[in-house]
Order: C-alpha cells, then structure tokens, then sequence
C-alpha cells in the first residue's frame, strides 16, 4: 500500500511531464527527442538556485519553469524552426532533436563534470504524517497538489482563454488555422514555453523524489513519457495523466518487489508491446490512415 | 457485357457525415466516361473509394464482374487499375526514366534473390524495362529527357511523366484525377489525344474533371456529381444543358 | 611508410566497423523504415559471438557467423510487427528495442557479465578480412538498390501513397530493409568484439545510435556512398577535432543539426546529384530546344521557330 502511494506521486510527476510533451506533439506533430534535456535542465537550474543563491524551494521551482520554457523555446529556434520553414519531413526533426539533445547532454555534463548532485536535505521541510497507518510527507502531498494545480491551469487555459482556443485550433489544422486568420508563430512560441516550464517544474520535482540530479536524469525519462504517451493516446490530456499513473505505480512497485534493472527492462518492454498492439493507445484518436503521405 | 467498372449504390461518411452518398457509376472498356463536378463534390473520395485508399461505408465496387468492395489498395493495383493525382507526385530526385520504370513494379518477374545478388535474371529484366520505359517515352516525345531530374520538369513534362507511369501498369481500368488542370488549351489538347488512343486499347478510362469544356469534346458519357451524390448522367451535351447541372455549378 | 600504416591502422579497422553499421542504418532509412535499432542489433551481434568464443569455446570464425546469424534471426522475428507501424512509432520501438538490449546486456550478470563487459577476446577480425567483408557488402547492396528491390524502396521512401498505388507491397518491403539492417548489424558487432579485445554493455548504447544515424545523415541515406562517406567522415572527425576534446559530441549534435537542415540529403547524396545534373546540362544543350514547355505536335509554325532561336 505504501508502494503504491508512492507510485501515485512519482506518476503524477511522470503525468506532468508527459503532458508537456503530449502538448508538443498535439500542436507540432514532432516527437521532441530534447525533451529530457529541457527536464534536466530545469532541474539544474533549480538545484543551483538553491544551492549557490540560496533561494527557497517555492523559488526554485519558478525559476525552474522558467529555464525549462527558455531552454525548450530555444530549442524550437534552433531545431525545429528552420525545417519548418523548409517543410521538412518528420524524420529532420526528430534527427535535429536527437542532435540538440546532444548538445544540450553534453553541456550539462561538462557543467556538472559528471557528478551525481542532491538537492540539500533542508531544502523541503521533512515533515511526515501517519494517515491509516502510511507514511505520508509533506514533499508528496504538496507535489501531488502541485501537479493537480499545474493541470487545471492548463486545462483552463487551453478551454477558457483565446491563446488556449487558438492552440487547439492549430493542433487540429495548421492550414485552417492560418485561413482563420490565427498566426501559428505566437502558438507555436507559448506551446514550447508552456511544454518547457512543465518540464522543468517535473525535474526539480523528480530531484527532490528520487534525491538526485544529473545530467542524464532525462534520458529514461523520455522512455517513460514515450510509454505514457503512446499508452494514454497521442496529444490526450486524460490519457495522458491516467497513463501517467499508471506506469508510476508499475514502476515502483517493481523497484520495491523486483530490483531495478528489471524494473527498467520492463517499462521498456511495455513500450515496446503497447506501440504493437495499439498504437493509437487508450484514448487517442487514430492518426488519419497509416498510408496517408509522407513526403 | 459488363462494364469494366461498376460502382453500385456506394457510400462513405466520415463519423456520420456523408461525403459520397448512393453513386451507381458504369466505366465500360474502351471509351472515356467523364465524371464531373463542382469544387469539393466529392469526386477525388469517389477515386479513394476506388482505388482502395479509402474503405466503403456501404455498396459495392465491381472490377469486371468481381466484387472488389474489399479490396486493399496493392491488390487493386495488381489487379490493374491505376490513377494518376491532383497533384503531382513523382519521385523529383529521380530522372523521368526511373519514375517510369517504377510502374513496370506489378509486372516484374525476377525473384527476389535475383535482385538481391543482381544475378543476370535481374539484369536482363532491367534492361528489358528500361526499354519498355523508352518506348513509352517515345510515345510522349521525351525521349531527350529520358535521364533528367523530375523535379526539374515543366509542369506539362510532370503531368506526361506521371501518366506514363500509371500507363507503365497495363492497366485494364485507368482513372484520371483532374489531369489536365492549370494547362492550356493547346496542352490539355495534346493529353486529350493520347486519352483516346489510350481508351481506344480497350482501357477503361474515367476522367474526374471540373472542367466542363475539356470533358464535353473526349467523353462518350458523363456523371455530375455534386455534394457527394450523382445529379445527372448522359450524353455530354444533355447533360451540359440540364438545368440542375447549371445550378450546380453556378451555385456552388 | 609502413609505420605510417600501422599508427591509423586501427582507425582504418574502426572505420570499417562503423561502415558495416552505417550501412545497416542506410538500408532501413532507403526504405522509408525509421529504424533505429541498428545498435541493438549489433550489440547481439557482438554479445553473441564474444559470449561463444570466451564462454562455450567456439572458434572465431564460426562465432563471428553466429553472431551475425543472431541479428537476422531477431530483426526477422521483429520485422513482422515493426513493418506495420510508421514513422514516429517505428523510431520508438526500435529505440525502445536498443534499450532493451542494453539492460538485458547490462542486468543479465549471469550471462553478460554485466557492466564489466566480457574480456579476453582474441582479434581475430584483421584489417584484410574487414576489408573484405566491407566491399562485398558494398557490392551486394549496390545491386540490391539497383535493381528492383532498390527502385521499390525508393518509391516506398518518396511517397507511400504512390507506392501502393503501384501495387508495390509496402510491409513486404519494409520487412526485408528490416531484415538486412539487422544483418548488416550483427555482421558490424561481431568484428567490433573480435577487433577490440573487450565489449562492454555501454558501447551499444545510445551514442552508438546516434552514430549510426549521424553517418547516414551526413553522408546521405539514398545510396550506399552515403553511408560509406558518412562512416568515413564521422570516424576521422575525432580525430580532426581533437581541439575540441570533450565538447566532440557538441560539435556531433550540431553538425548533425545543420546538416539535417541545410543539407537534408547528406553530403554524398548532394554531390552526386550535382555532378549527375552537370553531366545532363553539357550533354543535352539542343533538349533546351526541344524542351518547349508547351510541347504540343499542332502549333503554329512560326512561333515554334522563333521559340526554338530564344533557346540557343
């Protein structure tokens, strides 16, 4: 039981960060294979507000949302913008991201020579409650509020304001859009930084879980947001946050009663079952015909 | 004797929005049947629903006498039929000969392995295709262009180019999606030739035109289609004077 | 002049590997198949023969075989539910199936030895019989894109749609690019553990990934050349940047971004079509004339001529 509460807050962590990235791939059709980065990134950011300006958390994970939009918009510029403009096909995206990723990896590497960082031990109050006999902390309870909070405002965002409507619009149809008149450049622009700041709040957040940041904590990661994603259905929001639970309970529990490694080897296993076997996932609609064109 | 095409009652919504609806169409052998319309009436779906890239809601499709209402769309084209598209897809970093010899593909013999290990089987069917591919070239008078990029063509080259193709599959029913559109006259004259010699070999053509004048000179009969469902058929110049068909088009 | 051999004989051996790798990553990318399990599938290759030959005795030669025999049999096994998925989800499974590998390899201690790696493995792969496998790989592959498998990829590549409107069958083709990447794969792994004398579960992981693609991106994924010169060109860069030292996989990821933008055939595959349209513009000057945009048999006489003078 414990496991699972456990399971709950990771995933939803896990839900965020997939909702990010869910929202990229609704709007701009590309699999950002940067995504990790921009996660780890947010993350550095947040543990060096802590650590070298000495900020409290609740700064950190502003400025953490901040750098993770500016890294994810940054990527968009350099990556992603110039193939647009050339109508490139979607295999130069993700090659540009897979080559930004890089970039970025590396980087942070060097920056941090490689070391396994923690967020200081008094950087969250350690506080624990006993609720039916479970160990509750506090870091959980405010995460998972943080999560819930960060969705509604997503979700009144996208439902109840004009930027909202316009990104909901593009996701649908670039082309339609653009006759309605709907500039895709501001759309594209606030859906990386919204993506961007999800990311990088999921990374100070996951430091903080897991007590640990280094530069490759986005890598498996992705993995698991590519699970939660195929899984939930491709640009859904609800399937996305169920999908999201879903591989944090599977996961812990794994960790707790298997070890590690398989627990690894499985979320991939279920990647790799779940993209052959039902591609489209739980709740997402099917990609028009899979033999619509290409080029 | 049974057309070479016929289409029965066929319907295809898309989540209950009918996009086709009731079209009953008869594309015998040997003659240019035309099927019209307005912008957006539906006839390029009718050409999905023919060729297999779109499933059937309802109805039937039958290819000389066979239902083939479900049919995937390789197998239709091996079955011989081919199309030609709105807009032009060719393969533009390959030379016009190599777009051509593409169509030969239903025809090839060669084993795999043959053409895995380039055994002589292969190469002889290479060179076999590639003269078959000239020919056709000869026909359309670009045998000059044989080696140049396809991309790099006139517009009227590309549309030559991509019938060449589809004339490649010796195709018993062929099926003309706006094929001539953005020519002029003297050009869509020229295509309009090389239509009838074609149908004249016992193909079966159906021409989608919106264009009313091209069609009413190379089809022997017409179907108006409009919002998804069949307003008139006949004889060209009935038809052209029927006075739904003239709403159609003026409304529209 | 021998020394001079002997100091970039290694390179030379590494460029060769990495060219058996690249050419797994171009068969897959010709097709339209977006793959990216080369890695994976090299890293059975090498764990297939390294394990045989340290652990149940085998001899090289016949290690070497089954390795690569072991990257066929699951890329075929794999080749049937792969060759239904496009795009995107082709990319993440096999990027899913990489992974897997790599934990299995790095988890599986029984067996792999786990993150240690598995030592002792005799070189047996020299330069001459790298060499060789190399070319008659070339050569193989040369035919297989010359003739109608090739023509069938690239239709398939271009614009599927055309494809199956064509008759051609797109998973049929799909499954053997499948197969032959997975091959060709097995075939680089199995040297690669033969011509170091250790292998460790990393080297199979992502950064060898994203070799095998920046190869065929840089070099260019519609002909063989490509991938060759790609090989050839990513393998030596190290060496050139040397300067850069550990920011070499900054400059990879951005030369990897530039060349996807501004030269999205590669660099081979770009050169080859400009010496092609060169070689077309000095033979056929007098086409000009004949190519008149209209070319329709019933014009005006008069206008044909004076069409003709404008060209020349």
């Amino acid at each position: 039981m414990q496991q699972l509460l456990n399971g709950v807050v990771v995933g939803s962590v896990y839900s965020l960060f997939a909702l990010g990235f869910t929202l990229l791939f609704g709007v701009n059709h590309i699999m950002n294979m940067a995504y990790g980065s921009v996660f780890m990134w947010g993350a550095f950011a947040g543990l060096y507000t802590v650590t070298a300006l000495d900020a409290p958390i609740y700064v950190a994970l502003l400025v953490a949302m901040v750098a993770g939009g500016l890294v994810s918009v940054l990527l968009d510029v350099f990556a992603f913008r110039p193939l647009r403009r050339r109508n490139a096909p979607e295999f130069s995206a993700i090659v540009s991201s897979i080559g930004a990723d890089l970039v970025l990896l590396t980087i942070a590497q060097k920056v941090s020579n490689t070391a396994v960082m923690r967020f200081p031990f008094d950087a969250f109050p350690v506080v624990i409650f006993n609720v039916f006999g479970l160990r509750v902390q506090l870091l959980q309870l405010v995460i998972m509020g943080l999560v819930v909070a960060m969705v509604f405002g997503l979700v009144w965002y996208l439902y109840r304001t004009r930027f909202g409507q316009h990104i909901r619009c593009v996701a649908y149809s670039e082309q339609t859009s653009r006759l309605l008149g709907i500039n895709p450049g501001p759309v594209n622009l606030q859906v990386f930084m919204i993506s961007g700041a999800l990311a990088g709040m999921a990374g100070v957040l996951i430091g903080l879980v897991f007590n640990s940041v280094h530069f490759a904590m986005g890598e498996p990661l992705l993995m698991r947001a590519f699970v939660i994603i195929i899984l939930g259905g491709l640009g859904s929001i609800p399937g996305a946050l169920i999908a999201g639970l879903a591989i944090g309970i599977v996961q812990t529990l794994s960790v707790a009663y298997v070890s590690s490694g398989v627990a690894e080897a499985i979320v991939f296993i279920a990647l790799f079952i779940v993209i052959l076997v039902r591609p489209t996932g739980l709740f997402g609609q099917a990609t028009a015909a899979m033999r619509v064109q290409r080029a | 004797m049974t057309a070479t095409l016929v289409l029965k009652d066929v319907a295809r919504h898309f989540g209950g929005v009918p996009a086709v609806d009731g079209v009953s169409i008869e594309v015998p052998a040997g003659q240019i049947t035309g099927l019209i319309g307005p912008n957006g009436a539906g006839k390029t779906t009718v050409v999905n629903l023919i060729t297999g890239l779109l499933h059937l809601t309802s109805g039937k499709v039958l290819l000389d006498g066979q239902d083939v209402s479900r049919e995937e769309a390789p197998a239709l084209a091996r079955a011989g039929v081919a199309r030609t598209f709105q807009n032009i897809r060719l393969v533009p970093d390959a030379s016009v000969l190599d777009n051509v010899v593409a169509g030969f593909h239903r025809h090839e013999k060669a084993g795999l392995w043959a053409n895995l290990l380039g055994l002589p089987s292969a190469r002889a069917e290479a060179s076999d295709l590639k003269r078959r591919a000239m020919e056709l070239l000869d026909r359309f008078e670009m045998t000059a262009l044989a080696d140049h990029r396809a991309g790099s063509l006139s517009y009227g080259h590309q549309r030559r180019i991509e019938m060449m193709r589809a004339l490649a599959t010796k195709p018993r029913l062929l099926l003309l999606d706006e094929p001539v559109a953005g020519m002029n006259d003297t050009e869509a004259e020229s295509l309009a030739g090389i239509f009838r010699k074609v149908a004249a070999e016992g193909v079966a053509v159906l021409l989608i035109e919106h264009n009313m004048r091209f069609v009413m000179s190379l089809c022997s009969h017409l179907y108006v289609l409009a919002s998804g469902r069949l307003i008139a058929e006949g004889e060209p110049t009935a038809v052209g004077r029927d006075p739904k068909v003239v709403e159609a088009y003026l409304g529209a | 002049m021998m020394n001079f051999f002997f100091t970039y004989q290694s390179l030379f051996d590494h460029i060769l590997v990495y060219a058996l790798l690249a050419m797994s990553q171009y068969v897959v990318l010709r097709a339209g198949v977006f793959s990216l399990g080369t890695a994976g599938f090299a890293a059975l290759g090498a764990y297939g023969a390294a394990l045989l030959i340290t652990k149940s005795g085998w001899p090289p030669a016949a290690a070497i075989v089954a390795g690569t025999l072991l990257g066929t049999v699951s890329s075929a096994l794999l080749a049937l539910p792969l060759s239904r998925l496009r795009g995107v989800f082709q990319a993440v499974a096999t990027l899913a199936l990489v992974q897997i590998v790599l934990s299995a390899t790095q988890n599986w201690v029984s067996l792999t030895n786990g993150a240690l790696g598995v030592n002792g493995i005799p070189k047996v792969a020299s330069t001459g019989i790298l060499l060789t496998v190399v070319v008659v790989v070339v050569l193989l592959l040369v035919a297989m894109g010359r003739y109608s498998v090739g023509r069938a990829m690239d239709v398939i590549r271009e614009d599927e749609t055309v494809a199956v409107s064509l008759g051609i069958s797109v998973p049929y083709y799909h499954r053997i690019a499948f197969i032959v990447s997975g091959t060709l794969a097995g075939l680089g792994g199995a040297p690669q553990a033969t011509s170091s004398y250790a292998i460790t579960p990393n080297e199979f992981g992502f950064s060898m990934l994203v070799a095998a693609l920046t190869m065929v991106v840089l070099g260019g994924r519609t002909t063989v050349w490509g991938a060759l010169v790609g090989a050839v060109i990513l393998t030596s860069l190290p060496e050139l940047f040397r300067v850069f030292a550990d920011y070499r996989n900054v400059v990879q990821g951005i030369l990897l971004m530039l060349v996807i933008v501004y030269l999205p055939r590669g660099v081979a595959d770009t050169l080859l079509g400009l010496l092609r349209d060169r070689r077309l513009r000095r033979a056929a000057p007098l086409a000009a004339v004949v190519v008149a945009p209209a070319a329709a048999p019933a014009k005006d006489p008069v206008r044909a001529n004076f069409e003709a003078r404008a060209h020349l």
